[in-house]
């Protein structure tokens, strides 16, 4: 009966402040759809940017003097680095096949003898991929004496961060923007719904009910708020999905990343509601009190 | 048992309301409280469903003292006390049931339960073939059965009325005190302030009279009581 009771009493405030519950259940849409897009955003630009270091390569050319059994001296000083994954030797030879491989011609046709430099290609562990360390590596390797030149192609995953960096400031910006303003708008019919209610407040009191039966049907209308927002606003990103994952392959996430994405959707949205009406319900509940 | 002993009520900063009571009430008494507007009678009541607190002194109600008692304990006194008032104080755009159901439901009661209860008390005071509609919809007098079986719904070891029949006429104020003298019938106390004197001037019910937040000792009591009420009576 009791259950049943606040169950009514939350309907009939919803049904009662029919309209800023609809302003608020809009703008939760809005904002978490908002939110969960950046968020999709910052997750394709982390998943380009993995993908660009875990292939990012750093060649190491010896000078052409070098023979080849002090290139194997190199090697082994190399893999003393802590910080490498893979070491590839390239030996004039192989660069010599790789050449014909991308140009289509033996280089020993154009010019009578390779003139390509023995050469490492190595793999840095994912996490020593950032540019502060690169340029470190590349001090030290090419202070060994057999090394002509270290070269590796940063600049692409230099911009890629930045940008991602700019998205994942701008969501939190947007964020916090968007928790103030459902924030705002939830307390905005919390606190309606109780002054609507100040008499029956007064009475329930007068009568001994405890202060979780009375706030209940406060709370439990912010919890819906939320959780009809989450619930469009999920739906709307699976209907978005559907039109963008033809044109952006990139937004195909698998199933199960989908899943997740909008169930949290809509945990996020009913708990959004569920907090803020709890923080909010007892201050108005107490600002009826003092009045009497 | 209710006491007072040395209970004086402070409004914010306007002192005085009730200036040093001293009282007991028996358990089973029909009690009235009576005197003039501003005198203290609604204090005096709300100190016993601990609306209020004392400034200084102290109210025993049964196994709670004013002294020492939680917000929880004050919730756990009020479900053993039926308050009615002037005003009714039901949730108009509630039904009947619902209203009389409302002190069942706070305490979880089951929807079986609480049905056979609300319909037996609505039945005592009338109004069963009203219960589906709502309160805003009765008369004033009606309101005022259905506050009564709202105030009864929990049995409560005494009923609080605060001028019952202050917006009655005189046949609903009739009705509404016959009610409460069966409620007293059945072992109930009751305590009731009013204005009403001739309503009750031909009960035989104890009376304490009140006079700028203080009780007219008990001796004079009946004495310079009576011979206001005739006064009061005249003039009106
Ligand atoms: N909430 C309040 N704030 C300030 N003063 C109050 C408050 N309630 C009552 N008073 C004052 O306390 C005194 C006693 O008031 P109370 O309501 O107890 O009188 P009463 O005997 O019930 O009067 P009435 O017959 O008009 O109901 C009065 O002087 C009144 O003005
Ligand atoms: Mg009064």
């Amino acid at each position: 009966m009791k259950f049943l009771f606040v169950l009514r009493q939350t309907f009939n405030n919803l049904w009662r402040e029919r309209t800023p519950v609809l302003a608020t259940i809009l703008t939760i849409f809005i904002a978490l759809t908002i939110l969960i897009a950046l968020f999709e955003l910052s997750w394709v630009l982390y998943n380009q940017l993995y993908e660009l270091k875990r292939n990012l390569v750093v060649e190491v050319y010896l000078k052409p003097s070098v023979p080849a059994d002090e290139a194997e001296q190199v090697r082994e000083k190399l893999k003393a680095y802590r910080t490498i994954e893979r070491i590839r030797y390239i030996s004039k030879a192989t660069a010599a096949d790789i050449f014909e491989e991308e140009f289509g011609e033996n280089i020993m046709d154009i010019l009578d003898e390779n003139p390509l430099p023995t050469s490492f290609e190595i793999r840095l562990k994912s996490s020593f991929n950032h540019p502060e360390y690169l340029s470190v590596f590349k001090k030290q390797v090419e202070a060994m004496p057999e090394v002509d030149e270290v070269h590796y192609r940063h600049s692409v995953i230099e911009k890629l961060e930045n940008v991602t960096e700019a998205v994942v400031m701008a969501g939190i910006f947007i964020l916090i923007i968007l928790v103030l303003a459902m924030n705002l708008l939830i307390r905005n019919t919390i606190k309606l719904s109780v002054y609507a209610r100040q008499r029956q407040i007064m009475i329930m009191k007068i009568l001994g009910s405890g202060n979780l039966l009375i706030r209940m049907p406060f709370i439990l209308e912010g919890a819906f708020e939320g959780l009809v927002g989450g619930i469009f606003s999920a739906a709307g990103l699976i209907v978005a999905h559907r039109f963008l994952a033809s044109t952006f392959p990139l937004l195909n996430f698998p199933a199960r990343v989908y899943q997740l994405l909008w169930i949290n959707t809509v945990i996020l949205g009913i708990v959004i509601g569920l907090l803020t009406s709890a923080a909010s319900t007892g201050h108005f509940i107490n600002k009826v009190y003092s009045k009497k | 048992m209710i006491q007072f002993s040395h209970v004086t009520v402070n409004y914010g900063y306007v002192p005085g309301a009730l200036k040093d009571i001293n009282l007991q009430l028996r358990d089973g008494d029909f009690t009235l409280i009576l005197g003039p507007t501003g005198s203290g009678k609604s204090t005096l009541l709300r100190l016993i469903y601990m609306d209020i607190l004392p400034s200084g002194g102290v109210v025993k109600v049964g196994k709670w003292s004013s002294y020492r008692i939680t917000p929880r304990q004050i919730n756990l006194l009020r479900r053993n006390i039926g308050v009615v008032f002037q005003d009714f104080k039901l949730i108009e755009n509630m039904s009947v049931f619902d209203n009389v159901s409302l002190p069942l439901v706070i305490e979880g009661y089951r929807r079986k339960y609480v049905k056979r209860v609300v319909n037996t008390l609505l039945d005592e005071v009338g109004l069963l073939h009203c219960g589906d509609q709502r309160a805003s919809t009765l008369s004033l007098g009606e309101k005022q059965r259905v506050a009564i079986a709202r105030a009864m719904t929990r049995n409560p070891f005494i009923v609080i009325a605060d001028e019952p029949t202050g917006n009655l006429d005189r046949e609903a104020s009739e009705n509404v005190l016959s009610l409460l003298q069966r409620i007293h019938g059945n072992g109930t106390s009751v305590l009731m302030a009013t204005h009403d004197y001739e309503l009750i001037k031909d009960t035989p019910y104890k009376r304490i009279y009140m006079e700028n937040g203080q009780v007219l000792p008990p001796d004079r009591t009946m004495n310079i009581g009576k011979q206001r009420i005739r006064l009061l009576t005249k003039q009106e």
